[in-house]
């Protein structure tokens, strides 16, 4: 196992080398750098003298490669530098927004499990009645919502309409993540709810289950006891898939509600060429995408023995 | 038994989340001035203060800070600017311009900073020194040789004549801190201003206490609460939840869900103009006629009329009417699309294959539209101007690109720039030239060339007479419009929209002060 | 759907004979979708581009259905010609993916090694990288445009299909029947195109009508971060996201593309389900059991 896991985590490696290097490169393709992009949001000309000035300053009138030597040996010796833009140290302010991503991830994973599993199995169980009609039309509804909506409709209603919870987060507390984390959800339940649904259809045709009823067992019994406890496979997937792209933030999501989370500082590191905190970002989906995919495998292991580890491995 | 746990559970989470909102009312309120303990505050919503515009923090020396000090009623500079434009002595009482190199200024007698310090000319040497050593752009502008301190009198010695140096000095940049005090970790410096930032985080907000010793009279308002809001439709909704008291940056199309009456709008133009430079290589744009057409083909009128909901002006040349030498001081070609098409009728521009689009000796008249998408007003512009200069038988190709900085400087790649700038950030009309225009500007991607000009701003670099520079500016206008080499569309109007309760905040066309020591919050 | 009966028994006899029947219907409703999509010119009331002032911003009415946008253009026009851009965009950009990843994990899956080591550490870079910026790269590099962002969602998301097309490769390919194929001289080519293609194709199908969706969304955020169609194309996504601001001023600007886009994920997801009904040899047998 110790040595499973280690393999996993040397697999970060290449990973690592690739993406930052991706990264890096197409941040440099993609044209304009931090001096230009703070040219135009102030709408201040700056002078030949000033731009040159401030690219050597930053290193930017290096040759792309070696900036990008330059990134990674202070990468190797444990410095992520400091933003161009805030001048402030970027594993630090990393850190700082890192609590913020942890919450909404998690209670918008905790709300969707509650909306899209009891939803899932209800839509199974009375398939083709009228309430599974109705979940089946609200999860189309919630697929074809571009969440930047849902998030204003959100604010519309629960703010204004019915002010129970504030538009902008006041901070990292349970009353500021529900909008966000509500917003996420529509559109992870909408999609798992169909998963889940389907998932219980399979294990309701499965033999065992008609086996039971013909025994006599109670059919609630059957649906929790069984069906439920094999649909946790199918639910723990979808979860690692989600909690993954989660923990990279979402960019939309946190810019309209102003959460200081990763994806927020993501978007603005991005729009304004802010190469060092991109990369710190690039490294964290890296780890996030390793150990996410050693969790899953280990949780599958632990769930159903008879997979081996590796066996799965993607 | 899953059944019940699981019902517990959801049970639980639901008291939980309602249990949070049934707290919301008292909370919610907050933004409101809160008068159970006497004490008065007021949240502020910005779009801007934040890192992507150079406003990291409120320390003048780095980058915009010096906005975010000034604005916000932190920091206050030696000299300011009146309704008209014109500088007024602020933290100096008098100045002196002894001779091209040297101004004497008198300081203020009884201004602390918030440090507890008093203000002299020590104090304003410190700041102004720190400025230029780490300010690239200040140290630009100022060419300060050497400064001289002595009691209340401060002397300044430039390298070269620099006519525009209370101008400069005026300059957010120009903020005086408390050098000693120095900056704290935050970005926090100690200002002259009637409030004092206590706590501040990037791209978050800035909480502000009122300055009990402030020289210029009683700040009203205990506490004050600088809120980031980057998004315009999460400020609109926070604005109309009562979350904050008054938002800058408020989308134009929200504009009409606070016609209420329940909140009052203030604004004013602002030297921002959305402007296209001709590219002078392009085989398009060199033509004078093509150029004299686009000035004519852009209804600039209806541009801000219909898509900016009049929350705009249209603009003539380089400044607005708030400047003593903007509006219409000068003349341009007006919206006139018979006109157009006349004139690119008499060049040999004619639609000889009946495709709706000019030709001339096989050439198609496209005209590549390069602009950029982060002001909303941008894009709305080149789709504007797509549609009316297309009646006249253009065909606009619309570039619109972050990367537009690298593409303007290719210049067989575009044929007019649309971008908005400041055009006069000091009031002063020398910056625009300098920067844009002349053979040497570095803004100057069309490689517009005019002899006269060019003989124009040598002039006014050596002027400072007030009374001849405004002349030569007037005059420098005239002659780009002329030439067609630029077309002015519209000013920006800075707004600020805030609850009825509010009183005291006042756009100013200079686009500095928002947050003064009249600004209050009445009981309803 | 509508066939469908209330008791246990009857449900699934009436369902029987209307599944082939579902499919049908449905097949044809995506068909007029597509050659609306396709002759929207034509369809239009009036030209979606065509600027008019004095007409900004009215409310829907007898002349103008879906009422205007701030530039006078007729909205329903804009969502009809909307379709197409919107439509065959998410269409192409699951074809290609679908194609690419189907046939990356196809590769991986039977060849294994080597190949598969590499090709499949190439996709872990892709799902690790994030697609953010990703999307805002291609989009300063290539400036934006519809074209522009299907390559930019197209280099992030084929290594889902990778992955399924690979575990299913996997899976069959342990079945005795492939076995037999091999000692009967197939070659490899041969035994992928004629017993592991089909085999796998339902749940790329499935899967790939779901993803028509999803991909709008994703042109929708991409819209939103200002990665959208170029001006004057309409496009559903960046309707809804230039529009997104005067959704309590002049909601019609935001909800009409909201009808369009609802409408098409609405009938594809349908259709996925309807395919898989009759599609899946798995569901089929099991339907005869009960």
């Amino acid at each position: 196992m110790g040595k499973y896991i280690l393999k996993r985590v040397l697999m970060l490696l290449p990973i690592l080398f690739g993406i930052t290097f991706l990264s890096f490169a197409m941040m440099r393709l993609a044209g304009s750098d931090v001096v230009m992009q703070q040219m135009d949001t102030t709408g201040m000309a700056f002078s030949q003298e000033v731009l040159d000035a401030r690219r050597a300053e930053l290193g930017l009138d290096q040759p792309f490669l070696v900036q990008y030597i330059s990134w990674l040996g202070d990468f190797l010796t444990g410095h992520l530098g400091v933003s161009y833009v805030s001048g402030e140290d970027v594993f630090a302010s990393f850190i700082s927004k890192l609590p913020a991503t942890l919450l909404l991830t998690v209670v918008s994973i905790v709300l969707t499990v509650l909306i899209s599993v009891p939803l899932g199995i209800l839509a199974a169980v009375r398939k083709n009645r009228w309430s599974d009609r109705l979940i089946r039309v609200c999860s189309f509804a919630g697929n074809s919502l571009p969440n930047f909506f849902v998030a204003l409709l959100f604010m519309y209603l629960f703010s204004i309409r019915f002010p129970i919870f504030p538009v902008i987060a006041g901070g990292t507390d349970l009353k500021s993540v529900a909008l966000p984390a509500l917003t996420l959800s529509v559109a992870m339940s909408s999609r798992y709810v169909r998963q889940v649904r389907a998932a219980v259809l399979d294990e309701l045709n499965k033999e065992y289950v008609q086996a039971a009823r013909a025994r006599g067992i109670r059919f609630s019994v059957t649906l929790w006891k069984s069906v439920f406890r094999s649909c946790l496979m199918t639910i723990l997937t979808l979860l690692a898939l989600s909690i993954g792209s989660l923990l990279g933030g979402t960019a939309i999501v946190e810019s309209v509600f102003m959460w200081d989370g990763v994806g927020k500082m993501a978007v603005d590191a991005i729009n304004m060429r802010d190469y060092p905190v991109i990369q710190a970002y690039v490294v964290w989906m890296a780890i996030i995408y390793v150990l996410v995919n050693l969790l899953t495998d280990i949780i599958y292991r632990l769930l159903d023995p008879r997979i081996r580890l590796g066996g799965k491995e993607a | 038994m899953i059944k019940r746990w699981m019902i517990l559970l959801m049970t639980a989470v639901l008291l939980t989340v309602s249990g949070c909102g049934s707290r919301s009312p008292e909370t919610g309120t907050d933004a409101v001035s809160e008068h159970a303990d006497g004490q008065k505050t007021f949240v502020f919503g910005d779009t801007t203060f934040n890192a992507e515009n150079g406003e990291p923090d409120i320390n003048p020396h780095n980058e915009n800070g010096g906005w975010a000090c000034i604005r916000y009623g932190v920091g206050e500079t030696l000299f300011r600017f009146n309704d008209a434009m014109e500088i007024k002595p602020w933290l100096a009482e008098s100045y002196e311009n002894v001779d091209e190199r040297t101004w004497v200024i008198r300081l203020r007698d009884g201004v602390t900073f918030t440090s507890g310090r008093k203000m002299d000319a020590a104090a304003v040497k410190e700041c102004l020194d720190a400025l230029v050593s780490t300010h690239v752009r200040a140290a630009g502008d100022l060419h300060i040789e050497e400064i001289t301190a002595e009691g209340q009198t401060l002397t300044i010695r430039t390298e070269i004549p620099v006519p525009a140096l209370l101008h400069y000095l005026a300059d957010p940049y120009g903020c005086i801190c408390d050098v000693q005090a120095g900056v704290s970790e935050e970005g926090i410096v100690q200002g002259t201003g009637p409030y004092r930032a206590v706590s501040l985080t990037t791209d978050t907000g800035m909480e502000l206490e009122k300055n009990e010793n402030y020289w210029n009279g009683k700040p009203k308002i205990d506490h004050i609460t600088i809120r980031t809001i980057s998004d315009g439709d999460t400020l609109t909704m926070a604005l109309q939840s009562g979350e904050i008291d008054a938002a800058y940056g408020l989308p134009y199309v929200s504009y009409p869900l606070f016609e209420t009456g329940d909140y009052t709008f203030t604004g004013c133009a602002t030297s921002r103009v959305f402007f296209g430079a001709m590219n002078y290589e392009s085989e398009i744009t060199s033509d004078p006629a093509v150029r004299k057409a686009i000035a004519m083909g852009i209804d600039k009128e209806g541009f801000v009329e219909t898509l900016l909901g009049g929350n705009g002006y249209p603009a003539v040349g380089v400044y607005p009417d708030t400047f003593s030498f903007g509006g219409d001081r000068v003349t341009a070609e007006t919206y006139d699309p018979e006109g157009a098409a006349q004139v690119l009728e008499e060049a040999g521009w004619t639609d000889t294959d009946g495709d709706g689009v000019r030709e001339k000796d096989g050439r198609p008249l496209v005209l590549r539209w390069l602009t950029y998408p982060s002001r909303q007003e941008q894009p709305l512009l080149a789709e504007f101007a797509q549609a009316t200069l297309g009646a006249i038988g253009f065909q606009v190709e619309i570039n619109n690109t972050a990367d537009h900085n690298r593409i303007r400087a290719d210049r067989s790649a575009w044929d007019i720039y649309v971008s908005a700038m400041v055009t006069a950030p000091t009031g002063d009309p020398e910056y625009f030239f300098t920067y844009h225009c002349l053979d040497d500007s570095p803004q100057n991607d069309g490689r517009y060339h005019n002899d006269h000009l060019e003989q124009l701003a040598d002039e006014m670099s050596r002027t400072f007479d007030e009374g001849r520079r405004e002349q030569l500016a007037v005059e420098m206008q005239q002659t780009i419009l002329n030439d067609n080499a630029y077309v002015f569309c519209s000013h920006l109007q800075m707004n600020m929209v805030a609850k009825a309760t509010v009183t005291g905040l006042t756009a100013h066309p200079c686009d500095y002060y928002e947050i003064t020591v009249d600004l209050d919050i009445n009981e309803t | 759907m509508k066939m469908a009966g209330k008791t246990g028994d009857g449900r699934y006899q009436k369902r029987k004979i209307s599944a082939k029947q579902k499919l049908w219907i449905l097949l044809i409703l995506t068909l007029l979708l597509l050659l609306a999509a396709i002759f929207a010119e034509s369809i239009c009331p009036y030209d979606p581009n065509m600027q008019n002032y004095d007409m900004a911003l009215k409310p829907p009415d007898a002349a103008h259905p879906f009422g205007t946008d701030r530039y006078g253009r007729d909205m329903l026009s804009r969502v009809i010609i909307g379709a197409r851009t919107s439509i065959f965009s998410a269409l192409l950009l699951v074809l290609i993916i679908a194609v690419i990843g189907t046939t990356v994990g196809v590769l991986c899956g039977y060849a294994g090694g080597a190949v598969d080591m590499v090709l499949m550490r190439v996709s872990d870079v892709c799902l690790a990288f994030p697609g953010l910026v990703f999307a805002l790269a291609i989009a300063a590099v290539l400036n934006g445009g519809v074209g522009n962002a299907i390559l930019a969602l197209a280099a992030i998301s084929w290594p889902k299909y990778a992955r399924l097309a690979r575990s299913q490769t996997l899976a069959v390919k342990k079945a005795a029947y492939i076995s037999a194929a091999r000692l009967a001289g197939d070659s490899p080519f041969q035994i992928i195109v004629r017993h592991i293609l089909p085999n796998i194709r339902g749940q790329i199908l499935v899967t790939a009508m779901l993803d028509v969706g999803t991909m709008m969304m994703e042109m929708a955020a991409l819209s939103f971060l200002g990665l959208g169609a170029k001006p004057p194309t309409a496009e559903w996504g960046s309707m809804m996201s230039e529009g997104r601001s005067m959704f309590q001023t002049y909601p019609w600007v935001v909800l009409t593309p909201g009808i369009g886009i609802f409408v098409t994920v609405v009938l594809f997801n349908l259709l996925g389900d309807a395919v898989r009904d009759c599609m899946d040899p798995a569901t089929r047998k099991e339907r005869g059991i009960l």
